[in-house]
Formats: C-alpha cells, structure tokens, sequence
C-alpha cells in the first residue's frame, strides 16, 4: 500500500542525491522482466556483497520505479543484518514494509532458522527473494568463497524448481567494502541464471548449491577484472 | 567410543575454526562454540560435516539447531554411535 512513496522515493534518493549511474541497466531490467515473465517458478536473486544498500542498489538495476509500482512481487525480498537496519520497533517495521526480514547473524541459530523458514515461503509464494551468500559484505572487496554461508543451499534445495539469478554488481570506484558507494559512483551489472542442483542432500547438499552459487559469482568477478 | 574421546575428536576438529584460544584452552562441556570459541557461524555447517566423517554418523538440520556448546555437541554424536 505504501509502496507507491517508497519505492520511487528510494530510486531518487539513488539516482538524484547519491548521483548513481548502471550501465546497461535497459539491458538488465530488460533480462529480468523477461526472467520473471517465463520462469513460473520461485525465484531467488544472489548477488556479491560490498556495501550496506546493495540490496537497493541491484533492485533499482533491476526495474525502474514505475515497473515495480506495477510489480510489486519482483521487487526483491531481503534479509538485511537486524543491528544495522532494524535495531528499534520504528526501524523493524520500516523494514518490513521495504520487503526486508531482519536477521542477526552468527545469532541464535533457531531464530536464523525460523527467519529463513519465512522468506522460503515468501519466495515460495512467488516473490523474489535476494540474499547474499558471503553473508555479509566482502572484506576484502572480492568475492570469497570461503566465506560462503550455507543457508542460501537450503533456501534453494528447499523451493523445488528454483532457480538462481546471480548478479554481480560493483561501483567504479569500489575497491573494497564500505558502507555506502561513492557519491557520482557508475555500477556495472551482470545477470546469470542458473539451476543449482545436488545428489548430495541434508547440510552436504546445502553446502554444495551455496559454493556453485559462489563460483559463478566468482567466475562473474573475473569476467568484471579481465574486461577492465 | 569414550565420551572423553569423543570430545577430544570434537575439540580436534573445532580447532582449526576457534578464533578465541584463550576459550579453547580453557574448555569445559558448557563452553559455547559460537559466543566463547568464536566460531563463525557460517562455518558451524562445516564442523558437523566434519562430525559426520569423523563419527560415521548423520546430522539433520534441525538437530544443528540444538548444538550450541562442545557438551551439546558431544551429546548428539555419543547418542548415535
């Protein structure tokens, strides 16, 4: 209901305070669109993670303001860090209004769990979800498989007939993590769909799709550096 | 198996993940793996595959959840050998 204010008050905030650029974004928001419009099934955005607004920044590279107000259930669902987006009751229900489940990290783990459990069933009943699977932002500005966090496997291996969009997205002048991107910063952006599965199954099986999730962003990396 | 070996196998394999020494060295059954060793939590996936392999045993998901301290954890692999 409120997300006629919010959503193009977040992509001018981008776009006219912050002065963001996407290059190609026609082309991104083109490959989405027709991604949500032939794949039937759920669907769950994976990106790389080096500030705290990627979330913003990949769904206003993914559709314009007016799309979404007619799309709403592309715009992705996330599960920011609790601490830093939705430490009081004001901010938590901002937050959920903003599509965004709240999770502390490395916190107890049943509360992970039954946040988790939420957002599959969201994605499971057709809205698109977006996590990072470093779970939280690269340190070292690069893209760390080590650091994979296996609860995106589970998400996957949970929602039968998922598939993965991965984006790779990263400013012009981010060299590492930060809080926020440069002022006047240009993004490039790159999408890849994929369709994770495993033989193997319980945790093997989540940590097998979470590190194949990873390498193709990884893999999107390198095309990223070897282009420059 | 002792239980006192397998905790010694458990601590083995926590090691290489304990960002805290001065908790490993001080280790008792109710030392938590998370909040006092320091393990990070996306790595706790890890230890009970590792768990699996050394015991020859299956963890679900669910009984992850209920592993919070080395005693927790010595618990669930001695209740399946």
């Amino acid at each position: 209901m409120l997300s006629p204010i919010w959503i193009p008050a977040v992509c001018a905030l981008m776009r006219f305070w912050f002065r963001y650029r996407i290059d190609d974004v026609a082309a991104a928001r083109r490959k989405y669109q027709e991604i949500r419009r032939t794949h039937q099934g759920p669907l769950l955005i994976c990106a790389n993670h080096l500030t705290m607004i990627d979330s913003a920044v990949i769904a206003w590279a993914l559709g314009s303001a007016w799309w979404y107000l007619w799309h709403f259930s592309a715009v992705p669902w996330n599960m920011p860090e609790r601490n830093n987006f939705a430490a009081s009751l004001a901010a938590r229900m901002l937050a959920y209004i903003m599509k965004c489940l709240p999770v502390v990290r490395g916190g107890p783990r049943a509360d992970v769990t039954n946040t988790l459990n939420a957002f599959i069933a969201i994605v499971a009943g057709g809205e698109a979800g977006l996590l990072f699977p470093e779970g939280g932002r690269s340190r070292e500005g690069r893209v760390d498989i080590d650091a994979t966090a296996y609860g995106v496997g589970r998400v996957v291996r949970e929602l039968p007939g998922c598939r993965v969009l991965c984006v790779y997205l990263r400013g012009a002048r981010q060299d590492t993590f930060s809080d926020v991107p440069a002022r006047g910063d240009r993004f490039y952006v790159n999408l890849r769909l994929i369709a994770p599965t495993t033989t193997a199954t319980g945790l093997r099986g989540d940590r097998e799709v979470a590190r194949r999730i990873v390498q193709e962003l990884v893999d999107m990396e390198r095309q990223y550096f070897d282009g420059r | 198996m002792e239980r006192t070996e397998v905790q010694q196998k458990v601590v083995a394999i926590l090691t290489p993940y304990v960002k805290n020494q001065d908790a490993l060295a001080t280790l008792t059954p109710e030392t938590s793996i998370l909040e006092d060793l320091k393990v990070n939590s996306a790595r706790l996936v890890d230890v009970v595959l590792a768990f699996e392999d050394e015991f020859g045993i299956e963890v679900a998901d669910d009984e992850v959840d209920a592993v919070a301290t080395v005693g927790d954890a010595v618990n669930l692999i001695c209740s399946k050998l």
